[in-house]
């Protein structure tokens, strides 16, 4: 009589069939929290921090500004003065104010007051290009701007 | 004698180990793609520019706060230097005592940088967005931004945003005035 039986000692594969699900599910995650980039950003910045912010409504009609140190193809910083870029190309200030006229131009009234522009800044850029700016938004007639910032959660400033 | 046997076709089990991958690739994909940074600042409304000239409407010298950065990035209060508790503080105070005849005159030098400049702005926001939730509260029960669309224009108008903001243009020296509402 046999007491032991000769062991097996192979071990179980693991059961991966509900790995494609586990991983489906990140991705649902990630396509919603997520959103696609429009632009690809030519310059390098980095937004101040601020407290009161809100958020953009109404993507359609945002026209979005960046101002910052440009870069190259790698992403490194080639300059030290800064650049203005519009949506996908860096431009100077009056083009912007060109490409804004001839934007609200072409779009229906109501559309017209909804237009509005996201200034992504660098924080250590100078007022003297932000002015400018401003200005030529002013002169376009593009009257809502959101200067684009990250929510600082502490509020020790000064 | 038997020919056939017994037909019992098993339909074979797909191979599935490979969704994992393609999934992956999807996953990869979409973060490769794809932003976090979600879209928020800071909104202001600019003032349109008027094309009728007309004169600014004299204000009592009691109801306007100056505010100037200077190259260096320091912030005054109307000629005292004042750190942004300050400015809010003090902004406060004027928009409650003042009520819709307040002005607040924000000027920067060009050489200033934009964050001192966006914390000013954020000061002041906030000072404005506690009066206004302040008195939606006392008026409606909740807060401003939770208000319907009449309550909101209702409360806006009892505590108008009145910024001025001065242009200086970069190689000559005039200035303009431009009233951010």
């Amino acid at each position: 009589m046999k007491f032991y039986r000769s062991r097996n000692h192979e071990i179980p594969a693991l059961n991966t069939a509900s790995l494609p699900d586990l991983i489906f599910s990140i991705l649902f995650f990630f396509m919603l929290v997520v959103h696609m980039r429009k632009a690809t950003v030519h310059v390098k910045y980095q937004v101040p921090m601020a407290t009161e912010l809100s958020r953009l409504y109404n993507k359609s009609n945002i026209q979005y500004i960046y101002v910052g140190r440009p870069i190259n193809n790698l992403g490194k910083v080639e300059g030290n003065e800064m650049v203005v870029q519009l949506n996908n190309n860096i431009t100077t200030v009056p083009e912007i104010k060109r490409y804004l006229i001839q934007l609200s131009a072409a779009l229906p009234p109501e559309q017209r007051k909804q237009l509005s522009v996201s200034i992504k800044a660098d924080r250590h850029a100078d007022m003297g290009t932000i002015m400018d700016i401003k200005q030529a938004l002013r002169e376009a007639n593009v009257l809502n701007v959101n200067f684009s910032a990250t929510m600082s959660r502490n509020n020790k400033q000064k | 004698m038997m020919f056939r046997k017994k037909e019992r076709r098993k339909v074979p089990g797909l191979n599935t180990t490979s969704t994992a991958d393609i999934s992956f690739m999807l996953l990869i994909l979409f973060l490769v793609a794809s932003s976090m940074d979600l879209d928020k600042g800071v909104s202001r409304r600019l003032a349109a520019i008027d094309k009728t000239k007309t004169p600014p409407a004299a204000v009592d010298s009691k109801r306007v706060i100056r505010i100037v950065i200077n190259a260096e990035n320091q912030v005054t209060l109307d000629g005292k230097p004042a750190s942004m508790n300050e400015i809010k503080q003090r902004t406060m105070q004027l928009v409650e005592s003042a009520g819709k005849g307040h002005l607040i005159q924000l000027q920067s030098d060009r050489n200033a940088s934009y964050d001192t400049y966006l914390h000013v702005q954020n000061q002041l926001v906030a000072a404005y967005n506690t009066i206004r939730n302040q008195k939606s509260m006392n008026l409606f029960g909740k807060e401003f931004d939770l208000c319907s669309n009449e309550q909101q224009t209702q409360i806006a108008d009892e505590v108008p945003i009145r910024i001025t903001e001065v242009y200086v243009a970069s190689n000559n020296n005039d200035v303009k005035k431009g009233d951010t509402k």
